[in-house]
């Protein structure tokens, strides 16, 4: 049993309005068979996971998979056609989403209002107090053209905009969906740096994203969709566990296959594209697996030890 | 609520838009009746002997300038289609919802302007009622046969509720306005004109000309109004009707399909 700093005793999670807004204990945003269909395309098909608390959680998956569908219902601008969803462990409602930052897909603002006017009327509803617009323009980047119109922004501070909004009122948890859409490469850095000093913070983090070195670098947690079905989910490490495997060449490549395949640790050939590239079912050392070559009477002109790719990993993920 | 309309000011207070489609539903309201009251008074110095009481008079000018006005009640839906749509268009509906509104707060908001811009309506109707009427008028102020301007009132209702039910549906700023327009400004008189015809004075009953039954022009309107029209409570009743079944339209389309 632990005690909220606002005086609530909680095994199970409760909101607390005071200023540390700590999430304890209980997943952020639980899933429950969750389908939505548009007309022919079955967009969501039973999916099913939990957020945890303090987590980055990646939901990746190619674009047209699911996932702004997923946030959509999670957000209650979509309705699912079967399975239910909890935020913070109760019912979803209103004052449930004000505690939640959310950039769902594109940056969503009155034109003709400045960016300032903007967050005003996003700061109104989230119920946040208006001196903290300043706060969330400067980590955005965009103090000096706050009094502008959102219709003169480039597509790049219009995503700097929709991260300031969701950051209005320092919520604990943040839903960001490809939040590098549109930014340039320094930008693209500095979203991610961003999103890892929030997460260094305690914050719950859920990312959706089709980018796989952005879900590697910055997420804890992920959940793979590929045409609305849930693939995998849990920590990055599990989920996208990446093989290192052995390069080597001999004189007869066709022979030495034939010797590998009778070392005691063998587990299975990944690729043979020129040399041969060989998975291990225990780390090998590459000295001993020379003189092993060797006893056999094949000598190595090739031998190096590398990590399969995040894209490989990711692919045969999803073929199979 | 109040909430609800702090944000909504936030949204429209510097939208130019939205000021000038106001000014000018607003500003015809004064026009039209000075012009109307000025011709009147010409009318009357040349013809003392045949009218005693001129239409610009208490308590008369109540149905003059409610009758007047309900030729341009249309013109108060412009402002609420284009802050319907405009939510619609740039998505902002969805980041209302996001940020934290509920549906129904959503739906609120836009009820509010419904109510608001017929209040107005009202306000500004009574206002030059009292001007023109202590301007031109030779009678003492009345509020004798004020309910006119109720009756009006409820017809500016009915038109911003046909307003706010065609934007929440067809949800695009161009055929949303065309739709209002062709249904205010033609659709419903063909109709009207047609069941009168052909089936009798329940085309009277029709959304807009419910209102225009309640609503002749004093003097005139009596020696046209035909014999076997309905009691004014029947009319008076379907415009609530109409307002009711609009409303509730309009928030079982937002509340259940997706944004």
């Amino acid at each position: 049993m632990q005690m909220c700093k606002c005086g609530a005793s909680s095994m199970h999670l409760h909101i607390c309005t005071s200023a540390h807004q700590k999430i304890k204990s209980v997943s952020v945003l639980s899933l429950h068979n969750i389908s939505k269909r548009y007309g022919a395309i079955q967009a969501l098909s039973g999916v099913s996971f939990e957020v945890p608390p303090g987590s980055v959680f990646g939901i990746l998956g190619p674009n047209g998979s699911g996932k702004t569908t997923l946030l959509g219902i999670v957000t209650d601008v979509l309705k699912a056609d079967e399975g239910t969803y909890r935020l913070f462990d109760a019912q979803p409602a209103g004052h449930l989403r004000r505690q939640i930052g959310t950039l769902l897909e594109t940056p969503n603002f009155y034109h003709y209002l400045t960016a300032y006017q903007n967050l005003q009327v996003a700061a109104a509803i989230k119920q946040k107090p208006e001196q903290d617009i300043s706060r969330v323009l400067e980590i955005a980047g965009l103090t000096a053209r706050q009094h502008s119109r959102f219709k003169t922004y480039s597509l790049g501070m219009k995503q700097r905009l929709a991260i300031a909004s969701a950051l209005l009122g320092d919520p604990g948890v943040l839903i960001l969906d490809e939040p590098t859409n549109g930014l340039d490469p320094a930008g693209i850095a500095e979203v991610r740096q961003l999103v890892l000093r929030l997460a260094e913070t305690g914050k719950t983090i859920i990312l959706a994203s089709h980018l796989l070195d952005e879900v590697e670098k910055v997420c804890s947690h992920v959940a793979i969709l590929q045409k609305g079905k849930l693939l995998l989910s849990g920590p990055v490490n599990e989920v996208l566990a990446r093989e290192d495997y052995v390069e080597l060449s001999g004189p007869d490549n066709t022979v030495l296959e034939g010797v590998l395949v009778r070392h005691p640790a063998f587990s299975h050939i990944l690729g043979r594209n020129g040399h041969l590239q060989v998975v291990f079912s225990q780390p090998v050392d590459l000295a001993a697996l020379n003189a092993y070559c060797a006893e056999q009477g094949v000598w190595l002109n090739h031998l190096h030890i590398r990590k399969q790719s995040l894209e490989r990993a990711f692919l045969q993920l999803t073929n199979n | 609520m109040l909430q609800i309309i702090r944000i909504e000011w936030l949204k429209v207070k510097s939208y130019r838009t939205f000021w000038i489609l106001l000014l000018l539903a607003v500003a015809i309201i004064p026009a039209a009746n000075y012009i109307g009251a000025e011709i009147n008074s010409q009318i009357r110095d040349k013809a003392q002997e045949l009218l005693p009481l001129s239409t610009y008079d208490f308590p008369l000018i109540w149905q003059t300038m409610a009758s007047v006005n309900s030729y341009m009640t249309a013109l108060f839906g412009f402002p609420l289609l284009i802050l319907v749509t405009n939510e619609f268009t740039y998505k902002t509906h969805r980041q209302n919802i996001i940020d934290g509104w509920e549906r129904r707060e959503f739906v609120l908001s836009k009820l509010f302007w419904w109510l608001a811009l017929g209040v107005l309506a009202l306000f500004i109707s009574m206002l030059f009622a009292v001007i023109l009427g202590l301007a031109y008028g030779t009678h003492a102020f009345s509020l004798e046969d004020s309910r006119y301007m109720l009756y009006y009132f409820l017809q500016v209702e009915v038109s911003l509720a046909i307003a706010l039910l065609i934007a929440m549906l067809v949800r695009r700023a161009g055929l949303a306005i065309v739709l209002y327009l062709a249904y205010t400004m033609m659709i419903e008189q063909v109709l009207v004109v047609t069941i009168k015809r052909y089936v009798g004075e329940v085309g009277g009953l029709l959304p807009l000309q419910a209102g225009d039954e309640l609503l002749p022009f004093p003097i005139v309107g009596k020696l046209i109004n035909s014999a076997d029209r309905f009691d004014d409570s029947v009319y008076l009743f379907m415009l609530f009707v109409y307002i009711a079944l609009m409303i509730f339209l309009v928030f079982r389309r937002m509340l259940k399909t997706d944004y």
